[in-house]
């Protein structure tokens, strides 16, 4: 057995197959139902590691001896087992299985039927991830899952937004647990997506309950590929390369409509500047009003930049051991011209062992390591404010070291707005190191009905992060001079240590069917972060010295530190299945856990419940011809919420310094901000239906969901200190329905289509606020946002544009005009409450950041071995605040989006809608107003694949593999009517995003 | 019998399970990486000076803005950085927008950390419970040092804002639940504050000080009981409080006046309050700078060639220039403006100056060059660090120089004023007074002087600092002084509005 393992874990690229006493048997696997060919059949000798899949054309060939027995199976059929006589044709017909079509689901702790599910859980597969080209997997699901918004980040490396049924807390970071393979995770940006079999996604609380606390913005389950007993070994190569490209990059002002904005500006300085532009740069020879430049900076800073992937994996198993080992590499580079990029190899393997008859044993390793070079994201908000009159390169500077890059301050210009430098000089890079090790032992303590699991995970991870400043010279106002030439070097290593234990009892006594499961959890979560910055580097300018001990040694004084947090858990959970008839179904759980972080209250219990009826199973329903299957579905269930940030129960002490006669001092200041916090309360009520009509061609998924956080945590502004303070102060609801169908066809021996739609609404609204006021304040003071009760969270607060004064008749008739001084080109607001003055009274709701719809599509069509498919998803009802635009508040000597210069107010009817140049930069036209906030919708084509696959066969006399070549376009278009480069901005400010790129790419997958 | 056995050994395996949860479950109660207030160890006397330390730093580490907006609105300064900031040129006009973020910004300065030195006070009472002997004294002073520090924070606010919320205590919701107070009985509450926290602290001028150089004392607590009084209109009050500074004969004006306001000045005699700062002599690590960068040209070819520039933001009127200029000032004129030579132009271009005096040069006495630049044409000389004497390696605009809060010929004049609006004081007269401050300045001497001429001797001396002399016009209502280039000033524009965000926050309405 041992020997057998070993040979196994040798020998997984050479096996080769024993030849005693064989002959060949061919056949072709159909569907017994409409007798078409069914391909990727597993055909396997029992009892052996023989085996292999039917063809496209439901083909297969074997070497058989007399006497085997073959097993065949496939996803959705009843499998059949046929032992072999003499003969050498074997044709087989697969009756479908109406309840393996539904499945196995991966639960928390364990697994349940799909058809006995009373909760919301919807399941991903390997294949719909490996369409997208990308380094995160939750990024592949954007669109797939009704009722989850995938906000996409397009840096390298970078893992999207991710919130599961709206967002159901203001202080507990909106993302999900991830757990994979059983281990919890906040952020999967290690795993590559070839390493992921499936991806569950819990959304309702009666599924997410068993996991807890931290489970609460929904539970995300991944499993990663292993083997399976008695498996034919698969080898799997995959692969793609490709390239990034930039779409609908926001076109800025040039050089002309700048310059006609600052000439219609009226500030002197502002003319003045293009005036010294045209003196330092030269008159342009076509409008001589203009300096001889034209930057768009935006084109400037942007690369189209490569991608690829390539993983090569291996699964199998025996009669006792199963196995999967698979590396991985991905690369990607950013599309921001500078050290911007991300690498990362992974390796994993996983064997499962039957040690006896009633002991089971595995173990699960992830290896992953990355390398990433993050991009400086002010250099995106840099180039939308640089102007268009200044060149990238000044030629005419001969103090600059050692690339001449331009400054503005030369025209007259408070910062150098030039975004080159921070690009060229300055580089940030991690490498981010991660173990995943896990054992389990497994043990029937009765056989068929009681188990006892235990299982360890530890997952080690360090991120080591080095930032280096480098040596420049542009001008008095913009350079590096070597004592300021710095390194920083920050180390973090995390550790967390995870061990279940858990007791099932199973039963089946006449119709019914009984899970029990009891278990516990403890969790220990461990982090450091040692940090030290070093300046006055010595040979700055070359790699090999970007070291800590090349730094001035007596200045660390104030630039080290080190944090440590140490974190204990502990939980315990019951769980009943049960049900009656296959007909009547009933799910409870009950969960109990410690949290350290909360002194007045440490344990916590917390009750749910699912019912579901199968009325297909009713003897009414019966041949009904419409209905394969259905059910109702209904769940109810309560999570505490933990995630808030470290304890706020008590008064701390801080560090200050201060000079006292040329001497550093040390002083301490103490906070007073303290609080006593419980957890917040998620409760849900869930309804659902799942359907299968139609012969099983149509499957429908809805659920409708309200979901009540009560003890809302919400930071408040403390009076006095302006410091805000998180406390139970409210509660919220998330109120939606979700949808989905999928229709899939086989039309003819060549022809199969299959069609999917999901639709998620989400309704946020605050429903109490404990407050004197009536509402609490968050955002900036300049850019209001506000919770109210009957508002979505965070809701963008200010004054209402009714238009724009547009001659001095409507200004003198406007009492509000008179008194403000207003001018033709001001902005004109809405009295709300017709006082006929403007102020803090007239302020109103001008939207959410969160969207009411999310919507998804795909359709796949195929044609004897070419498959065509094309995903589109969106979203509704949400805005964004024009934050770039904004900022003219705080600096006004800046560029602005060509949108905003076509259409400014410069004459009467010219617009009622866009201030003037010289209103834009009045206080009046600043305030916060519904002019800033913008729709947020957007439409996109989300992917379009072409695949043809070669099936195997032979090739020149030589066996050769199955392959498939793809070609693939990655959010090719996105439509959209907001004014920047990019509609997904996750908390709808938008002041320096990443795009995200367009990627096209192509790919190859073989199967041994 | 053998199922029994399959039971039983789980079982066991169970139980030593639940043993060891147990031991896990204790560690719920430990919480590592945080420091609370309660686990500093009160009896622990020689820590008692860091809460201390922690009230001055805060003191110290002044917003940019905050200098700015108490001495924009004056008549001798006005608002630089065209084009930049126009809601704090409209300041400047006196059009004032309560959405401007400044206001925002700067009564948080304030008032936050008023609200850390409050809490350093209660930390000192704590630790006070536990001294005994020299050291019940030390904490007296100590908690009477930060009520000299929480003064001057008041006193500013009830400047800007006019009636705002008296802090006594770190239960700031109590605190403002019953609305503002009138800034008279601010004022008033400045005044008595003074006079609880004299009886403890130092007799000595803050450079003579041993444990915290630079740090305030009994005099400094009188001179802002004088200006607590002087906005009051109480001039007996202001007479006695710097009656009392001025016959201590502690203090004495630095001879140099250019160097008063540059690195051979800090912690001068003349000094009895000033924000020290420092990048400790060191071309990199630790600083702990003000931002002086509003206050500079935003053009300059410095002597230290990599010397900063600043932003342009704050820039002497022409009217104070011409004034300086009418009264043959030569020092005064010199230390307090920086001239580009665009402004030497536009104020030759005025008939009356076209001929200047030799000394007005866009060069400073320690030759960096002042050059011409959109924004504005002058720049504030008092907060000019000659590039010469910045640290090697710092090129911050005015890297390490302290800032003066309160100086002695503020004090002189106080009192010479009070005495011409009719207080007594036994100490000097008021000619003397004025013409001490007159002979460094190497003006003639006067006799019999006036209220009016002490006013201009206090325009004079004291222009571009801290909104003094746009104080002491609005306590004056000389509304004509503020209406000039154009500037209509009336009493309703004397307070800044309430920053909106502070009306969302606080029970507070604007008029």
């Amino acid at each position: 057995m041992k020997a057998k393992l070993v040979l196994f874990l040798f020998f997984l690229f050479s096996y080769t197959v024993s030849q005693a006493q064989e002959s060949t048997v061919t056949g072709t696997v159909t569907s017994a139902e409409d007798n078409l060919p069914i391909p990727g059949v597993n055909v396997l000798v029992k009892g052996t590691n023989r085996g292999t899949s039917t063809d496209f054309d439901g083909n297969y060939s074997l070497q058989v001896a007399k006497g085997e027995v073959l097993e065949f199976s496939s996803i959705g059929f009843k499998s059949v087992d046929i032992t072999i006589d003499s003969q050498t044709t074997l044709n087989v017909g697969l009756v479908s299985d109406v309840e393996a079509l539904g499945e196995i689901v991966v639960i928390g702790y364990g697994t349940q039927r799909k058809v006995d599910l009373t909760g919301a859980i919807t399941t991903v597969k390997a294949e719909d991830i490996e369409k997208t080209p990308n380094s995160n997997v939750m990024q592949s699901l954007q669109g797939k899952v009704a009722g989850v918004q995938i906000v996409s980040s397009g840096a390298p490396g970078a893992s999207p937004t991710v919130r599961i049924r709206g967002v159901n807390s203001f202080s507990a970071g909106g993302g999900p647990l991830y757990v994979v393979d059983g281990m919890w995770y906040e952020n999967i940006d290690f795993l590559d997506n070839s390493q992921i079999e499936t991806v569950s996604v819990l959304k309702d609380v009666s599924s997410i309950a068993i996991f807890g606390q931290r489970g609460v913005n929904g539970v995300i389950i991944i499993e990663t590929k292993s083997g399976k007993f008695e498996m034919k070994p698969v080898i799997t190569y995959n692969g793609y390369t490709g390239v990034q490209y930039a779409r609908n990059v926001v076109k800025m002002a040039n050089a002309e409509q700048f310059t006609t904005m600052a000439y219609e500006s009226g500030s002197a300085p502002d003319i003045q500047f293009v005036e010294n532009a045209i003196a330092r740069f030269g008159r342009s020879r076509v409008n001589p009003n203009l300096p001889d430049v034209n930057t768009d900076w935006y084109k400037e800073v942007l690369r189209p930049a490569t991608i690829s992937s390539h993983s090569i994996g291996v699964t199998g198993g025996g009669e006792s051991a199963s196995y999967g080992v698979s590396t991985n590499y991905f690369s990607q580079d950013g599309i921001l011209d500078m050290k911007n990029e991300y690498e990362r190899f992974n390796i994993q393997s996983n064997v499962d062992v039957k040690v006896t008859d009633r002991l089971r044993i595995g173990t699960n390793s992830i290896f992953s390591n990355a390398l990433r070079y993050n991009p400086e994201n002010s250099a995106w908000f840099q180039a939308y404010f640089a102007v268009p009159i200044l060149p990238v390169f000044d030629y005419v500077n001969p103090d600059a070291v050692t690339t001449p890059y331009s400054d503005a301050t030369v025209l007259g210009y408070r910062g150098s707005q030039n975004p080159f430098p921070v690009m060229r000089y300055n580089e940030n890079q991690l490498k981010i190191r991660k173990v995943l090790t896990s054992i389990y032992g497994e043990f029937d303590i009765v056989p068929e009905k009681l188990t006892f699991k235990t299982s360890y995970y530890h997952d080690y991870s360090t991120i080591s992060e080095r930032n280096v400043r480098s040596l420049y010279y542009i001008s008095p106002n913009s350079n590096r001079q070597q004592p300021d030439t710095s390194i920083r070097r920050a180390e973090q290593d995390y550790s967390t240590q995870i061990w279940d234990n858990t007791l099932t009892y199973k039963d089946q006594f006449g119709n019914h069917n009984l899970t029990l499961l009891a278990g516990s959890s403890y969790r220990d979560e461990q982090v450091n972060s040692f940090s030290a910055t070093g300046n006055d580097i010595q040979g700055i300018a070359f790699e090999s010295s970007w070291y800590l001990n090349f730094a001035d040694p007596t200045k660390f004084n104030d630039n080290v530190s080190e944090i440590g947090d140490r974190f204990y858990a502990l939980a315990y959970f019951g769980r009943l299945e049960y049900g009656f008839d296959d007909r009547y179904l009933v799910n409870a759980t009950v969960r109990t856990e410690g949290d350290a972080k909360f002194p007045r209250e440490i344990w916590k219990t917390t009750p749910q419940i699912g019912v579901g009826w199968v009325i297909s199973q009713e003897s009414f329903m019966q041949e009904n011809g419409v209905f394969d299957f259905l059910k109702l579905r209904g769940s109810w269930g309560q999570l505490p919420n933990a995630a808030l940030g470290g304890s706020a129960g008590t008064r701390t002490v801080s560090q200050v310094t201060l000079a006292i006669q040329d001497l550093l001092t040390n002083g301490i200041i103490s906070t007073n901000d303290f609080t006593d916090l419980k957890r917040e309360i998620l409760e849900e009520t869930n309804v659902g239906l799942s359907a299968r009509m139609f012969q099983n061609k149509l499957t429908l998924e809805a659920d409708y969901y309200i979901r009540d956080t009560k003890d809302l945590v919400v930071p408040v502004i403390q009076r006095i200190t302006n410091q805000s303070l998180i406390k139970n102060a409210g509660e919220m609801r998330n109120e939606g329905l979700e949808l989905s169908a999928d229709w899939s066809q086989r039309v003819s021996d060549n022809w199969s289509f299959s069609i999917g739609a999901n639709i998620g609404t989400n309704k946020n609204t605050i429903t109490k606020i404990e407050s004197d006021q009536g509402y609490f304040d968050t955002g900036e003071a300049e850019f209001r946002q506000r919770l109210i009760v009957g508002e979505p969270i965070n809701s963008f607060f200010g004054v209402e544009v009714a238009g724009v004064y547009q001659n001095a008749a409507e200004v003198a008739a406007d009492p509000v005009a008179v008194a403000n001084n207003l001018v033709p080109g001001d902005l004109k607001y809405v009295d709300q409450n017709g006082d006929d003055v403007i102020d803090d009274a007239d302020r109103v709701v001008l939207g959410s950041y969160l969207p009411t719809l999310t919507y998804g599509g795909n359709m796949q069509v195929s044609y004897k071995n070419f498959d065509l498919s094309v995903a589109v998803s969106g979203q509704s009802g949400n805005s964004i605040l024009n934050r770039k635009r904004g900022e003219v508040i705080f600096t006004n000597d800046t560029n602005i989006d060509a949108d905003f210069a076509i259409n400014r107010w410069h004459g009467e009817g010219t617009t009622n809608s866009y201030p003037s140049s010289a209103a834009r930069r009045k206080g009046w036209n600043q305030k916060m107003s519904s002019f800033f906030v913008e729709d947020g919708m957007y439409f996109r084509i989300q992917n379009i694949q072409l695949a043809y696959t070669i099936p195997s066969g032979s090739l020149l006399g030589q066996r050769s593999p199955e392959t498939k070549i793809t070609f693939t376009a990655d959010r090719p278009f996105t439509f959209f009517k907001y004014n920047g480069f990019n509609p997904e901005v996750s908390d709808g400010i938008d002041r320096q995003t990443y795009p995200i790129p367009a990627v096209y790419t192509v790919g190859i997958n073989i199967k041994i | 019998m053998k199922n029994l056995k399959l039971v039983l050994k789980p079982m066991a395996l169970l139980t030593v399970l639940g043993m060891l949860f147990t031991a896990c479950s204790e560690k719920l109660e430990e919480n590592d990486g945080q420091l609370a207030t309660d686990d500093l160890d009160f009896t622990n006397m020689s820590d008692m000076i860091l809460p201390v330390y922690g009230a001055y730093s805060v003191t110290y580490s002044r917003g940019w803005e905050d200098p700015l907006l108490l001495g924009v609105r004056g008549d001798d300064v006005n608002a630089g950085g065209l084009g930049d900031q126009p809601l704090f040129a409209q300041t400047d006009l006196y059009n004032y927008d309560n959405g401007f973020w400044m206001f925002n910004q700067v009564w948080i300065n304030f008032y936050k950390d008023l609200a850390d030195i409050i809490n350093s006070m209660e930390l000192l009472e704590r630790y006070k419970v536990f001294a005994t002997g020299q050291d019940i004294t030390r904490a007296d002073q100590y908690i009477a040092e930060t009520k000299v520090l929480s003064a001057y924070q008041h006193l500013n606010m009830a400047k800007l804002w006019g009636n705002i919320f008296i802090i006594k205590t770190t239960d700031f919701d109590a605190e403002t639940n019953n609305g503002v107070d009138t800034k008279m009985e601010v004022l008033q509450y400045v005044s008595d504050l003074m006079d609880e926290a004299i009886p403890f602290l130092p007799d000595v001028r803050p450079n003579e000080r041993v444990d915290i150089p630079g740090g305030v004392t009994k005099y400094t607590a009188l001179a802002i009981k004088a200006m607590a009084n002087l906005e009051m209109e109480n001039y007996q009050g202001v007479a006695d409080a710097t009656g009392q500074i001025i016959s201590s004969s502690k203090f004495s004006l630095f001879p140099d006046f250019y160097e008063l306001f540059k690195k051979p000045g800090e912690l001068s005699n003349e000094n009895l309050f000033e924000l020290q700062f420092s990048d400790y002599n060191q071309s990199s690590g630790a600083a702990n700078n003000h931002e002086y960068g509003p206050f500079g040209p935003a053009n300059w070819t410095p002597v230290v060639k990599t010397a900063d520039p600043g932003w342009g933001f704050y820039e002497p009127s022409v009217k104070f220039i011409k004034f300086m200029l009418d009264r043959g000032e030569t020092k005064r004129l010199l230390t307090s403006v920086l001239f580009t030579p665009d402004g030497i132009s536009q104020i030759k271009s005025d008939p009356s100056y076209a001929t200047l005096p030799n000394f007005i040069s866009n060069v400073t006495p320690d030759g960096d060059q002042i050059n011409n630049y959109a924004r504005a044409k002058f720049a504030s000389g008092k907060h000019y660090l000659p590039s010469n004497q910045l640290t090697e390696g710092r090129n911050n605009y005015g890297s390490s120089k302290n800032f003066i809060v309160i100086r002695y010929s503020e004090i002189l004049l106080m009192y010479a004023e009070a005495l011409t609006r009719g207080a007594s004081g036994t100490t000097m007269t008021a000619d003397q007074a004025v013409n001490t401050v007159r002979v460094r300045a190497d003006m003639a001497p006067l006799s019999g002087v006036t209220s009016d001429q002490v006013m201009e001797e206090k325009f004079a001396e004291l222009a571009m600092e801290w909104g003094v002399r746009y104080f002491d016009m609005i306590r004056l209502n000389k509304y004509d002084e503020l209406s000039y280039d154009g500037r209509t000033f009336s009493a309703d524009k004397e307070l800044l509005p309430y920053p909106q965000a502070q009306l969302d926050l606080l029970p507070l309405e604007n008029n």
